[in-house]
C-alpha cells in the first residue's frame, strides 16, 4: 500500500514537475515572509529581518535541492537529461550515427525477419488443434528411390476402417490436384481445388466457419464445395448466406455447404481456394491395390506413439499382401507431420539461421569498432572533463545512454528494415516454403529485437566507457599530445577486431560464392530438352461439357490450331513438365523380348501422357519408330513411345519396335523411342513411357499442361495463342502462361530461394566488412597523422607512407582471410549438402573471396591514406 | 538565548511535525513555530530540513496537502495528517517512549555493591 502510494506519488511529481516547482517556490516565499515579518516584530530592520529569515531558512537554493531529492524523481531527470546530451552529442558526427544505425539495423532487421520465418516454418506447431498427433503415411514400392511416395486407395480403406492407433485416417488428393475454371466467361478464373475425404475435418479438427464439411456419402465426388475464406471474400464478399448456393466450378454446378476459417491452409498441399469431397469407389476395387495416388494424413489416439501406430500398420500391410497380389512387399511408413511438412526446407532455414548469426557477429565487431574508435577519439575530452571533476560514474553512465540511445535508433530502423526484409522473403519462397504465407512479426520479436539492440549497446558502449573511467587523465593528455599513435593496447584490440571481421565477412562470401557457382551449374544442366522460346501454360477442359472423347478431340485440335500462328513451330501438351520433379511412377513389366514376364523385366517408369507434337515442341529427337499421330486413337490398340533406357532395361539386345509391354494393367505396343529427360532440375535422368492422350483420355481428366515453341520470345505469342482457344471455346482459361524456363525454374525454388538470400547476406557482409575495415583503419591513419608530418618533414616521400598504410592495411586482412579460410574449411561438411556439383573447397571461389577482401582493403586503407598525407606537414605538426 | 537551544534529535523531525499536525492542519512555517513553542525553545527546528520532510512524508502518504488562506488572508500550502499519518504517528509515539526510557535508564544507571 505505502509503495504504491510512493510509486503513485513519485510519478505524479514526475509528470507535474513544473506546478510542483512553482508550488515549491510559493511555499518557500511564504516561509520566507513569516520570517522576516515575524523578526520584524521582534524589532529588526526590514534587511536584517529578511537576511535572518532567509538564514533559518537555510538558503532557499539549498533547501530547494533537498526539496526535489525529497520527491524521488531525480534519477529520472538526470536521466533525461543525459538523454538530451546524448542526442546533442551524437548529433554533432552524422556520419558515425548513420554508420552505426544502418549497421544495427542491417543486423537486427536481417535477425528479426529471418528469426521469424523460422519461428513459423519451424517453431511454431501447425494451425491445428493439438498438432503433435497428426501423422502422414508413406508407401514405398516398386523402386528403392521412392520410399516416401503416395498410398493406394486400397490401403487407405483398409487403414481407416482398421487402424485403432488412429483416431482419424482422412486422405487427400494432392497427386493429381487440380484446378478449377469459375466466374462464368466474364471473368474467369482459375481456382486451386483439393480433394479430401470426409475424415478430414476430424482429422486436422478445424471445423468450418460456416456451413458443414463433407460427409461420408459425399465420397464419391458429389458435387459440393467447401470454400476458402479467401474466395468466399473475393467471390461473394463474405456473405454468410452463401451456403446452400451453387457454384459452377469448370461448367458443373457444386453446391456451397461450408465455408474454411480465415487462414487455414492445408498441411500438405497449402494454401487452396476450395475442398471438394474425393471419391473413394476406386478403392473398393481390389485391382486399385497398386494404383499409388493417395497423400494421407491421420490423428493419433491420445497415449499412442508413432512406434506403435507403425506396428500396426505393419501387421495391417502383412494382411493386405496375402489378401490381394498387388499389394505384396509394400511398406507403409508413419511420420509425424510436422517434420514431414518441414524437414526438405529445414536445413536451408539453419543455414538462414548460420548466416544470419554470422551477420549479427558482423555487427558486433563493427559496432564494437566504431564505439571503440569513438571513444579513444573522445578520451581527450573525457580525460579534460574528469581533470576539472565530473563523476566518472557520471561520465560512464553518459556513454552508456549514448550508446543505448544509438541502440533504440538502431532497433527503430531495425523493425523497419524487418518489416522490409520479411516481404521480400514471403515474395522469394511464396509457395515453395511451406507456410510462410503465414509469415508475421510478432510481438515477442519485438522483445528479441530490441534485446539483441539493448544488450549489443551495453556490452559495446561498456568497454570504452569504462576504459575511459579507468584511465588517469593526466597520462591520456600527456600521451595524446605526445604520442604519434594511439596506445599499443589499443591498436592490438583494433587489428583483432579487424581481423575477426575480415574473417567473418570471408565465410559469408565463401558460402555466397559457392552457392552462385551451384545455381550457374544448375542454370546450365542438360535437362534434355529444349526450354528456349517455349511457352508453357495449363488447360483444363471442364469435364461437365467434355467427356473423354471431345477432351482427346480438343487437345489435339487446339495443337493444330496454335500452329497455324505464324512463328509456332509446335504445339501439343503433356500431363506433367520434364524436371518438375516425379508424377505417375508406374510398374512396367515386358511381355515379349528376352526378359518378358521375369522379374528382370519388370521396372518402374515415369509415364507422361502427350497430345499434339508434344516432343517437337520441347525438343525431344526421335531415336528410332514413329511418334503417335491420328492412327492412335481411342479405338485402336494401345500403344506407347518409350525412353530409352526403358527400352535398354526391359528389351535388352533387341529391336524395342513392336515388342509389348504391360503398364496400367494394358497391353500395350512400342511404336517410338526417345531420349531420357530430366525428372527433376538437377538433372536425374529416368526410364519414361509415353501414351498418346488420344488414346488415354478415358482414363482421368489429364488437364494436360501446353507447350508452345516458336522463333521468338515465349510470352510475345500469348495474346495469338489466347485467340486461338476462344475460337474453339471462349469459355476455357488459359492459366499461368509462362516461359518454359520459368515452369520447370519453379521446381529449384528452395534452392533459388536459399541462394538469393545468402547473396543478399553476403552483400550485406561486404558491405559492413568494408564498412568497418575502413572505420578501422581509417582511424589508425588519423592516430599516425602527426607521425607522418614529422616523416614528411624530415624528408619522407608521401608515395612510401601511402605504400606503407597499404601494406599494414593488406597485412591484416590477410590475417583475417587466413581465419576465414579456416572456417569455412571447417564449415565445408555444412556446405557439402547445400552446394551442387562443386566442391566446398573449390579454390576458384576461396581465391575470388580472398581477392575481393583484398581490394576492399586496399580501398579502405589507401584513401585514408591519401587524405593524411595530402596535407601540408606544417599544418599537422602545429 | 541560542545557549539553551539545541538541534533537533536525529530522526525526529518527522514525528514531532506529525505531532504537530495531529493538533490541526498547519502550514510549514507554523509547524517549525509550534515545534519551537512546544519544546520552549529549546528545539529550533532546521528550516531546511523541515520542506523536504514534509515532501518525504507526503509521498509516504501520511499528509496530504492543500492551498488555504491563513487568518491574515495570505495563501499558504497547509499540511494535515491523513489517516496512514495518524497510524505512523501512534507506531512512533510507542518506539519512542521506549527508546526514551531506555536511554534514561542507561543514563540512571549506577554500579551497585552487589555488581563486581
Amino acid at each position: 500500500m505505502s509503495i504504491l502510494t510512493d510509486i503513485v506519488e513519485r510519478v505524479r511529481a514526475l509528470l507535474f514537475r513544473g506546478r510542483d516547482e512553482r508550488e515549491m517556490d510559493e511555499e518557500l516565499r511564504f516561509h520566507v515572509e513569516m520570517e522576516t515579518a515575524q523578526n520584524r516584530r521582534s524589532g529588526m530592520d526590514g534587511v536584517e529581518a529578511r537576511r535572518r529569515g532567509l538564514l533559518a531558512l537555510g538558503g532557499v537554493e539549498r533547501t530547494k535541492e533537498e526539496v526535489r531529492d525529497a520527491r524521488g524523481t531525480r534519477w529520472v531527470e538526470e536521466s533525461t537529461g543525459d538523454f538530451a546530451h546524448a542526442l546533442r552529442t551524437l548529433s554533432k558526427s552524422p556520419g558515425f550515427v548513420t554508420v552505426a544505425v544502418l549497421t544495427l539495423a542491417i543486423g537486427i532487421g536481417g535477425t528479426t525477419a529471418v528469426f521469424s520465418a523460422i519461428d513459423t516454418v519451424l517453431l511454431r506447431p501447425l494451425p491445428y488443434q493439438e498438432p503433435g498427433r497428426l501423422v502422414r503415411l508413406y508407401q514405398a514400392y516398386g523402386r528403392a528411390s521412392a520410399p516416401r511416395g503416395f498410398v493406394t486407395p486400397v490401403h487407405f480403406l483398409a487403414y481407416r476402417a482398421q487402424l485403432s492407433s488412429l483416431q482419424a485416417t482422412a486422405a487427400i488428393l494432392t497427386y493429381s490436384e487440380s484446378g478449377a475454371d469459375i466466374g462464368g466467361a466474364e471473368h474467369p478464373e482459375r481456382i486451386r481445388v483439393l480433394p479430401v475425404s470426409a475424415d478430414y475435418f476430424a482429422v486436422t479438427l478445424v471445423p468450418p466457419r460456416l456451413g458443414r464439411g463433407f460427409e461420408a456419402a459425399e465420397e464419391n465426388g458429389a458435387p459440393v464445395v467447401v470454400l476458402s475464406d479467401a474466395l468466399w471474400q473475393r467471390q461473394y464478399r463474405g456473405d454468410p448466406s452463401v451456403v446452400g448456393r451453387q457454384m459452377m466450378m469448370s461448367g458443373k454446378s457444386h453446391a456451397i455447404v461450408g465455408v474454411l476459417p480465415p487462414g487455414f491452409a492445408d498441411p500438405v498441399a497449402g494454401a487452396i481456394d476450395a475442398l471438394v469431397p474425393i471419391d473413394v469407389t476406386p478403392g473398393k476395387d481390389a485391382s486399385n491395390a497398386s494404383n499409388h495416388y493417395l497423400t494421407i494424413i491421420g490423428r493419433l489416439r491420445p497415449d499412442v506413439t508413432v512406434a506403435r501406430a507403425q506396428a500396426e500398420v505393419d501387421g495391417l500391410d502383412r494382411a493386405l499382401g496375402v489378401q490381394y497380389p498387388a499389394a505384396k512387399e509394400k511398406h507403409t511408413g508413419i511420420e509425424p507431420l510436422k517434420s514431414d511438412v518441414v524437414a526438405p526446407v529445414s536445413r536451408s532455414l539453419e543455414l538462414m539461421l548460420g548466416a544470419v548469426g554470422l551477420i549479427l557477429l558482423l555487427v558486433c565487431v563493427n559496432i564494437a569498432n566504431l564505439l571503440l574508435v569513438r571513444g579513444s577519439e573522445r578520451g581527450r575530452e573525457f580525460a579534460l572533463r574528469t581533470a576539472l571533476g565530473a563523476d566518472r560514474s557520471r561520465l560512464v553512465r553518459q556513454l552508456l545512454v549514448e550508446s543505448l540511445t544509438l541502440a533504440l535508433l538502431g532497433d527503430v530502423a531495425g523493425l523497419v528494415v524487418a518489416r522490409l526484409a520479411m516481404s521480400a522473403i514471403v515474395v522469394l519462397g511464396a509457395g515453395t516454403i511451406p507456410r510462410l504465407e503465414q509469415l508475421s512479426l510478432d510481438p515477442r520479436l519485438l522483445v528479441f529485437s530490441l534485446g539483441v539492440a539493448s544488450l549489443s549497446a551495453i556490452v559495446f558502449g561498456l568497454a570504452p566507457a569504462l576504459r575511459a573511467a579507468r584511465t588517469q587523465p593526466g597520462d591520456v593528455l600527456r600521451e595524446q599530445t605526445r604520442s604519434t599513435a594511439g596506445s599499443s593496447g589499443q591498436s592490438r584490440l583494433s587489428a583483432g577486431l579487424v581481423v575477426s571481421q575480415v574473417a567473418l565477412a570471408f565465410i559469408l562470401l565463401v558460402g555466397a560464392g559457392l552457392l552462385l557457382v551451384s545455381f550457374e551449374r544448375i542454370r546450365q544442366i542438360d535437362l534434355g530438352v529444349a526450354t528456349n522460346d517455349v511457352l508453357a501454360f495449363e488447360l483444363n477442359l471442364p469435364g461437365a461439357r467434355y467427356d473423354s472423347t471431345a477432351r482427346g478431340a480438343l487437345y489435339e485440335r487446339f495443337a493444330r490450331a496454335v500452329e497455324a500462328i505464324p512463328r509456332v513451330r509446335a504445339a501439343g501438351g503433356v500431363s506433367k513438365l520434364p524436371a518438375t520433379g516425379g508424377y505417375n511412377s508406374w510398374g512396367v513389366q515386358a511381355l515379349t523380348g528376352p526378359v518378358a514376364n521375369s522379374r528382370a523385366g519388370s521396372i518402374g517408369a515415369e509415364e507422361r501422357v502427350i497430345s499434339g507434337d508434344y516432343f517437337r515442341a520441347v525438343g525431344i529427337p526421335l531415336v528410332a519408330g514413329r511418334i503417335f499421330d491420328g492412327r492412335d486413337d481411342a479405338r485402336s490398340s494401345h500403344k506407347v513411345v518409350v525412353s530409352k533406357s526403358t527400352a535398354d532395361r526391359i528389351f535388352p539386345g533387341v529391336d524395342p519396335i513392336g515388342q509389348r509391354l504391360n503398364t496400367g494393367g494394358l497391353d500395350c505396343e512400342v511404336i517410338g523411342v526417345v531420349p531420357d529427360v530430366a525428372v527433376d532440375a538437377e538433372g536425374k535422368r529416368d526410364s519414361y513411357v509415353y501414351h498418346a492422350h488420344a488414346q488415354f483420355a478415358g482414363d482421368r481428366n489429364w488437364a494436360l499442361t501446353q507447350v508452345v515453341s516458336a522463333a521468338g520470345p515465349a510470352m510475345t505469342l500469348v495474346p495469338d495463342v489466347r485467340a486461338a482457344l476462344a475460337a474453339l471455346d471462349p469459355q476455357l482459361v488459359m492459366y499461368h502462361p509462362m516461359p518454359l524456363t520459368d515452369a520447370i525454374g519453379r521446381g529449384t525454388a528452395t534452392r533459388v530461394f536459399t541462394m538469393r538470400i545468402l547473396v543478399c547476406f553476403a552483400l550485406v557482409a561486404l558491405g559492413l566488412a568494408a564498412l568497418g575495415l575502413f572505420g578501422v583503419l581509417s582511424y589508425a591513419v588519423r592516430m599516425r597523422a602527426r607521425e607522418f608530418g614529422i616523416r614528411m618533414a624530415l624528408g619522407a616521400p608521401r608515395g612510401r607512407i601511402r605504400l606503407s598504410v597499404m601494406k599494414q592495411g593488406l597485412g591484416v586482412t590477410a590475417v583475417g582471410v587466413a581465419v576465414g579460410l579456416a572456417g569455412a574449411l571447417a564449415l565445408s561438411r555444412v556446405m557439402q549438402s547445400l552446394v551442387f556439383q562443386v566442391s566446398p573447397t573449390d579454390p576458384h571461389v576461396l581465391v575470388g573471396a580472398a581477392v575481393f577482401m583484398a581490394l576492399v582493403a586496399a580501398a579502405a586503407a589507401y584513401l585514408p591514406a591519401r587524405r593524411a598525407t595530402s596535407v601540408d606537414p606544417r599544418e599537422v605538426l602545429q | 538565548m541560542s545557549d539553551e537551544r539545541s538541534e533537533l534529535l536525529q530522526g525526529t523531525l518527522e514525528m514531532l511535525a506529525l505531532q504537530t499536525l495531529a493538533l490541526e492542519p498547519m502550514h510549514g512555517w507554523g509547524i517549525a513555530q509550534r515545534i519551537q513553542q512546544f519544546s520552549r525553545d529549546v528545539f529550533l527546528v532546521a528550516q531546511g530540513s523541515l520542506y523536504p520532510a514534509l515532501v518525504r512524508m507526503k509521498r509516504r502518504g501520511w499528509v496530504k496537502t492543500s492551498w488555504r488562506t491563513t487568518e491574515n488572508n495570505r495563501r499558504a500550502r497547509y499540511y494535515e495528517l491523513t489517516v496512514a499519518g495518524h497510524r505512523q504517528l501512534d507506531a512512533e509515539r510507542v518506539s519512542w517512549a521506549r527508546a526514551s526510557s531506555a536511554v534514561n535508564w542507561v543514563m540512571t544507571a549506577r554500579l551497585t555493591p552487589e555488581v563486581s
